[in-house]
Parts: structure tokens; sequence; C-alpha cells
């Protein structure tokens, strides 16, 4: 099977890649944007910053009052949010295509005319807001604090990576609107934006609209340096460890090696590694740990995404209460070692399945908007969304076999274990 | 290019039409009820099985068992073991799956719609011939039993459960959560198991839902031979009046020593979901808190900072569900935030939302019911919907018009009736410690203190 989405992509002046993909077939049109700005951005103090900062953005700007966003995207029955990245900041609203309009006069005020609406009582709001976030999401959660443990290990003190997306609550306490003006003019530019409409739109109407609303907004000076030391050896040189004894109800190891980045043409060959191993309940890690060991209750696979210096790939398992972790260890790193003898038969089914979930993400006319937005921002190529597939049937056993005994060695491996029981409180 | 009018919202566009697809009806030999939605746009196809025998059935000592047994069709059949099942499945890209809820269980099915005839047999075969091997069993029966001990220290689950056992006397089965409890998994056997299905996993009452791009006359064809032998009804039936624990407000407070953020419920029993309040409801809870801009987020997030977010649902099942505002707030905080969710619940009780909360509301959910019908799967699951409440078959055609048909009126008699402050539960787990005195100051009812039991 063979995809097509159609694509069209245009510059305004002003720098602002748009991006176009009708398909006609329910009224429904999503308004997506990407900023080139993430927490790699970030600068020491100030972490947390983009997050917040992506709060800020739905306090209003010169011509909508606070709130005003919200009231009336979800009038016309849209729906709308952003998410905050290690290497980027989306936006997105998705209403009924009549309105498209409506979300690009939103979309664009912000991006053109934040700060005449940005006040200190808004900041004081939106800290306190963050700060719940961080504590119902991570700080009052069991395991919560992982992604902040595993980014230590896997990332050296002076990489951007080595923060979490949430920050530290000092640094969201030291925010300034000081800040707030200087991150929008900084990184808030046309230039450093992709905007994407996908669904029922007439092409040539939408363009129009587009450059109405979008291209008097002043273009910016290019973007700054990533901060830090970004190098990274390409392994991480032996086996790095974290045992945390924390009151979390099952013991879990998380193991988790570093990969080539997004940007690296063998990215298509770990995608595969993590469909063998954790896609689907035929996979490796769930057949072996899961069904037939049973020394694990779940188990999952996830590769990062990330485009400075290495990505990360991840693999964790849950224990019952009765599992031994150091078992535990043994069993996963033996079923990701296996993958030095993967079979074909094995990469047939990884593939079958890739395919009905990647043609299901294309349904929605927002997951297609957002994937469009990603490749034409970090790779200028959003026709990626049709040969990502050829990318992955293309992968063979002996590359993947090879992936295998070069990365997920002891040599290149992040292992970050909890143990249930009392906390012993190392903060 | 001229200086554009910023200073106004833009007049929308001409409203494109859209209706809800068309739903063909069948019956199929054995009575099983086959409703097929054609939709062309991609070569996809969303399946589900829905059979009716559910949570609800069953007593507290059985409870967990509709799940459990769902959870452990992945097992494997007469034919086949689970490893092969699901290499049977993955291999032609089918993603398949089970759940057992409060109104029955489900199996579905999604796949590229040239795989369905291979499909279709394997989620037959994996329903009507489970074979519910003992390792499975075993299996299965600890992932459960561990997945209760998560939801004993997950702070959100504890909230949750322990309010519902606050909403619904002893005995209703939704006084628990659908989960079971630890006595009545741990007992379980693989007879159990394979003596639930037998009994319960029967067409009738039941219904095939198949959206996508497939063919009615094939699909009729190929689902009667797959399942024209299989017969019968359910053996368990729901048979229970739901009851309130209490009408009098309480507040409880579940101990977690240091906890940094407390996650609070307050509700009581809501509505079923044939209704005729439905609509009207639906608008009401949408201005309390069914949106970003509603009454208790704008007041508990934007404008006090309290929050992340906040919510208010109403769970409509074929018995009147919980009605809920659930949110997590910082310690310091949190006897002021119960103070403001009660208050917000007084006013949309006694006043009723405003015209333009109401006009906003129906508007919202007008025009999000024809977002949500992009994929296969929305529409499969809008159809089965058809199937679990038996609504009638033109609900989803007239489902926009009822909506904006509810008036300020309709929605304040609503919420009189079906939002009531002063029979309202209040849960929170948190540090009791600390939030428990300015709490117990509020005076809101019968206060009580758990220091609940110990996790092992």
């Amino acid at each position: 099977m063979s995809l097509d989405v159609p694509i069209e992509r245009h510059r305004l002046d002003n720098g602002l890649r748009v991006v176009l993909s009708p398909d006609r077939t329910v009224p429904v049109v999503a308004v997506n944007l990407w900023y080139g700005v993430g927490s790699r951005n970030e600068v020491p103090g100030k972490t947390g910053f983009a997050h917040l900062f992506e709060h800020m953005m739905f306090q209003g700007s010169a011509h909508v009052p606070k709130n005003r966003h919200f009231e009336l995207i979800e009038k016309v029955g849209g729906t709308l949010n952003a998410t905050t990245w290690f290497d980027r900041t989306n936006y997105f609203d998705n209403v009924p295509s009549h309105e498209l309009e409506l979300a690009l006069w939103l979309e664009s005020d912000r991006m053109g005319w934040m700060l005449p609406a940005m006040d200190q009582e808004k900041l004081d709001n939106q800290r306190d807001v963050v700060k719940n976030e961080k504590r119902q999401r991570y700080d009052n959660q069991p395991y919560g604090d992982w992604g902040e443990r595993l980014q230590k290990l896997m990332y050296p003190e002076d990489h951007p990576y080595r923060h979490t997306v949430i920050g530290s609550m000092e640094d969201i306490d030291a925010a300034t609107l000081q800040d707030v003006e200087g991150f929008f003019r900084t990184f808030y530019v046309p230039n450093n934006a992709v905007l994407t409409v996908a669904g029922d739109i007439d092409p040539e109407g939408a363009l129009d609209a587009v450059a109405r609303y979008f291209g008097d907004i002043t273009s910016g000076a290019p973007i700054p340096a990533l901060p830090g030391k970004l190098e990274l050896e390409p392994k991480l040189g032996t086996t790095v460890r974290d045992h945390v004894v924390a009151e979390v109800p099952l013991p879990r190891l998380i193991m988790a090696f570093r990969t080539p980045p997004f940007s690296s043409d063998e990215f298509s060959v770990s995608e595969v590694c993590h469909a063998l191993l954790g896609m689907g309940s035929a996979s490796r890690l769930h057949r072996s740990l899961v069904r037939e060991r049973r020394i694990a209750k779940s188990v999952m696979s996830y590769q990062f995404p990330l485009l400075t210096g290495a990505s990360m790939f991840l693999t964790w398992a849950t224990g019952y209460p009765r599992t031994d972790l150091a078992e535990l260890e043994v069993a996963l790193a033996e079923e990701i070692e296996g993958l030095r003898g993967a079979e074909q038969g094995e990469v047939d089914r990884a593939i079958a399945l890739a395919e009905t979930d990647f043609v299901h993400a294309l349904e929605h006319a927002a997951s297609r908007a957002d994937q469009l937005s990603m490749f034409e921002l970090y790779f200028d190529e959003p026709d990626r969304v049709n040969t990502m597939l050829d990318r992955l049937r293309a992968v063979t056993v002996d590359q993947i076999r090879s992936f295998a005994e070069e990365h997920f060695g002891p040599d290149n491996r992040a292992v970050l274990a909890y143990e249930p029981g009392a906390a012993r409180g190392d903060e | 290019m001229s200086v554009l009018d910023r200073t106004s919202q833009p007049r929308s566009g001409p409203i494109r039409h859209f209706d809800f697809p068309e739903v063909e009806r069948r019956s199929l030999s054995n009575g099983l009820d086959l409703r097929v939605a054609r939709l062309t746009r991609l070569p996809v196809v969303s399946v589900r099985l829905f059979m009716r025998s559910g949570e609800s059935a069953l007593g507290l000592d059985r409870s967990g068992l509709a799940m459990l047994t769902a959870d452990a069709l992945d097992g494997g059949t007469r034919r086949r073991s689970g490893t092969e099942l699901a290499q049977a499945m993955e291999g032609i890209g089918a993603r398949f799956g089970a759940s057992g809820g409060w109104e029955g269980t489900s199996a579905s099915l999604y796949c590229l719609a040239d795989r369905l005839s291979e499909a279709l047999p394997l989620l037959a075969e994996a329903v009507l011939e489970p074979s519910f091997p003992e390792d499975e069993v075993a299996r299965a029966k600890e992932q459960h039993l561990a997945g209760l001990r998560q939801r004993n220290m997950d702070p959100g689950s504890l909230a949750s459960d322990a309010a519902l056992a606050r909403y619904f006397a002893e005995g209703v089965p939704y006084a628990r959560s659908g989960d079971g409890t630890e006595e009545s998994i741990a007992g379980v056997t693989r007879d159990d198991l394979r003596g639930y299905a037998e009994v319960n996993y029967r067409p009738q009452g039941g219904g095939l839902i198949v959206v996508g791009d497939v063919d009615t006359a094939e699909i009729a064809e190929m689902a009667e031979g797959c399942f024209k032998d299989w017969t019968g009804s359910p053996g368990s039936v729901a048979d229970f009046e739901v009851v309130p624990a209490s009408t009098e407000r309480r507040v409880l407070v579940v101990h977690r020593p240091g906890a940094v953020q407390s996650e609070i419920r307050v509700g009581h029993v809501g509505a079923d979901r044939l209704t005729p309040d439905y609509f009207a409801l639906s608008v009401a809870n949408m201005a309390l808190g069914g949106t970003f801009t509603s009454r208790l987020n704008l007041n508990l997030r934007e404008r006090h900072g309290f929050t992340y977010g906040v919510r208010s649902r109403f769970s409509f099942r074929t018995r009147p569900g919980p009605f809920e505002i659930s949110t997590s707030v910082g310690n310091e905080v949190t006897a002021a935030a119960v103070g403001e969710i009660l208050a917000e619940l007084r006013g949309i009780a006694d006043g009723g939302p405003t015209d333009e909360e109401v006009s906003s509301a129906r508007d919202f959910g007008a025009g999000i019911f024809g977002l949500q019908l992009e994929t296969v799967g929305q529409i499969a699951s809008r159809v089965s919907q058809l199937v679990v409440y038996g609504l009638a078959e033109e609900y989803y055609r007239e489902y926009r018009d009822r909506m904006r048909g509810i008036t300020t009126a309709d929605a304040a008699a609503a919420a009189r009736r079906h939002m009531r402050p002063d029979e309202a539960q209040v849960v929170v787990v948190g540090d009791a410690d600390v939030v428990g005195p300015p709490l117990e100051k509020l005076g809101l009812g019968a206060f009580e203190m758990s220091r609940g039991q110990p996790v092992d």
C-alpha cells in the first residue's frame, strides 16, 4: 500500500513556512504551528521556561483578551492545545472547516501581538498553574521522576537534554516578565515557525487567508545557537546506573541506550527495532518477559525522536512484587541483545503492524498536520509523511542485527531501577 | 496588501453540510444485531463485537471477573496458543483487543480493509473458542492483581475509588471500581473464566459493528460464516437498583503522608443514559466543568491558580452512574479549592447557567460532535453506543438539532434536578495532617479521616 497525502509548500516573505494538505471528505480543518524552540534552548537557571512560555501564549494578545481564544474555539465545537518538547513547541486548533479564518486570526494575533497583553498577574497565575502541573504529573506520581533521572544518566552536564521540559520549581519561580519578552522576540518569530493547514480546504483560498493574517508579522533575527556543548560521544562508554528506593507499587527497570539522532538515516532502523521489541503482543519483550517467563507485568519500548547529538532508545519492564530487579535486568538485556539474531518473519510482522498504526494516525487531520509540521520544521521535507513507510520497509534484517550489535551492548546502557520501599529521601 | 482589521473576529465561512454516515442494519441467522457503515476515505476498517455481559451483573464476590476474562482472551484458543494468536493477528497488521466494562464485554479489531476476511475469523475464534490455558490464566490474574496494587498507590485512582464508595450504597456494583478487589480476583480459577465465557459470551442482546471501506452484503456473509453456530443469551443479568450511600453531605480525608498535592473528588449519584434530561444536563455540565472555559476551570485554574485543571462529568450508564467533579490542587489551597468547588456547584444548581453559557455549550456540543467523526474507530464506537444503550437508529442524525434545541430554562431545570450540592460527598486524598484541619473547619458536614489500609 502506498500513501499519497497531498502536500503544497510555500514561504511567506517574513520567513513563515506554510504547508497545505487538502482532504475534503470531512468538514474539519487542522491548523497546526510548530515553533523551533523547546527545552533545549533554555539556558541554566531558566529550565522549564519554554513550557511556562507556552502557557503564557494562552493568556491573550493585543486583540484577544485572556481566555477568549479558548471561548471562541470551544464555541464553534473546536479543540485546541499546545505541547512543549525538547526540540520544539506546537500549537493546534482543530475546527469545523468554515471556521478556518477564526483559527488563523487567533494564531496570528499571538504570533505577532502577544506582548501588549502580558502583565505580572497573568505570569504569577500561570506560574502557579505550571507548578501544580509539575506536582500532579511528576512529583505526586509513583515513578514521576524517571525522566529527570534518566536524562541525567544519558546526557552530560552541559548538554541541552540534561534537564527536563517541566524544569525546576526554583527556575519556574525565578521567571520574569522580561524573560517572557526576550523569549518572544527571540524565538516566536515567523522565520522560526511552520504553519500547516490540513483538511477541508481549497489550497488557493487557504494560502490567501494565511498570507492575510500572517503576512504582516515582522520577521525576527536569526535564531541564536543552542546553549551548551552539543557534541556527544556516540555511546555512553559503559553501563551507567541509578537505583532508586521509593514508594512505588511495583519494581520497574528502565533500560536506555544512546542512539543516532532523528536526522540520521539509521533512525528508521531503530524504529523497526522498537517495533520488534515492544509493538504488539507478539513482540519480543511481551512474548518473552510477560507471557513466557512471567517476570514482568508489562513492558514497553519507545524511541525519542531527538535532534541534538544523540537520541534515546528506551525500554522498560514493570515487575511483580516478587520480581527480582537483577533478574529482570538480565532478561531485558538478553531480549534486546537478541536482536543480533533477528529473523525476517518477525520483521514482516512488525512492519505490517507499523503500517496499520501509521494509516490510523493519518485518519485525523490533526495528526496529519502535526506530522507535516514536524517534517517541514526538522528536515524541510514534509513529503516524509508519504515516504516513511517505504523507509521502514527498506530496513533489512542485516541492518537490524548490526544496529543491535553496535548500540545495544553493555558499553552503551543506562539502567534506572525502581525498588519498592520507604523513600530514602536523597534530595 | 490592505491593512487587516484585527480588532474583531473573522466572519464564519459557509457551513458545509455533513451527516452521520448511513448505518445499515441486518440480523444474522443467530439473532446477532449487525450494523455496518461504509466509509471509503482510507482503506481501513474498525470492528466491535459487543456482548451484554459486564461488571454490572456481578456481585462484589465476583467483581472484576468480566474484566479479567476479557483480558485473558489473548491467552489462546482451542486451535492456537496465545503467542500464535498474536502472531496470526499482527502478522496481517491487525490490532485486536478485548475489554470488560460495566455494560458488557467488547472485542475490537482494527486493520486494513483487505485483511478483514482473515482477521474477522480470528476475532471469532478468540471469543468463541478460548482455551484459557493454565499458565496464561495465571499470568492474566497476576497482572490484574499487580494492576490493583498500582491503583492503590496512585493518588488519583485512590481518590476515585474511595469516592465511589461514598456515592453508592454498599452492594450497588457502581460503589466499586470495575477492576474488582484483591479478594475477588485472588480466588479466581481457570474454570471460573471458562465458565464465565461459556455462560456469558452469547450473541443475544449484543451486536457486531463494522465501519470502514467495506460492503454490507459481503460483511453479512463473512459474519454469517464466523458466527452462525453461536447462539443463546448471556446468563448473568444485571439486576439492582441504584441507591445513594447518603443524602447528607459528608467529607472524607484519606491520609497519604507527605503528599505534595491533594486529589479532590466531589460528587453524588448522577443520571442514566436514557434520561430525557440527557442533552440539557450535558449543556449544564459543560457550563459547570465540561470545557476549558467552564466556571470551575476559570475559577480554580485561571483565577486562583489552584490547579492544572478541573472537570466535572456525568457517567451515564444503563442505570445512574456517578456525577463527579475532580481535580488535584496544592496542599495549602485544598480547603479553599473545596470551598470554591461547592460554591460553583451551588451556583449552577440554584441559578442554572446563563444564556451566554448555554449558547456556548450547545454550540460546543453540536460542533465537536461533527469533529469527532473523522475516523472509522470513532464512528464504530458511536454506533456501538446505539446497541449498548438501546438508542434509536435515528439518534445521531438528530443529535446536533437536539443539542442546539436546549434552552436556558431546560439546562437550569436539569441542573436543579441532577446537581445537589447539599448531598455532595467530598473526598480528599492528601496529607491529612496538613489539609485535614482546614477542611474540617469548613464545616461542610460529617467529617471523617481515614489513615488508610497499609498497602502490604
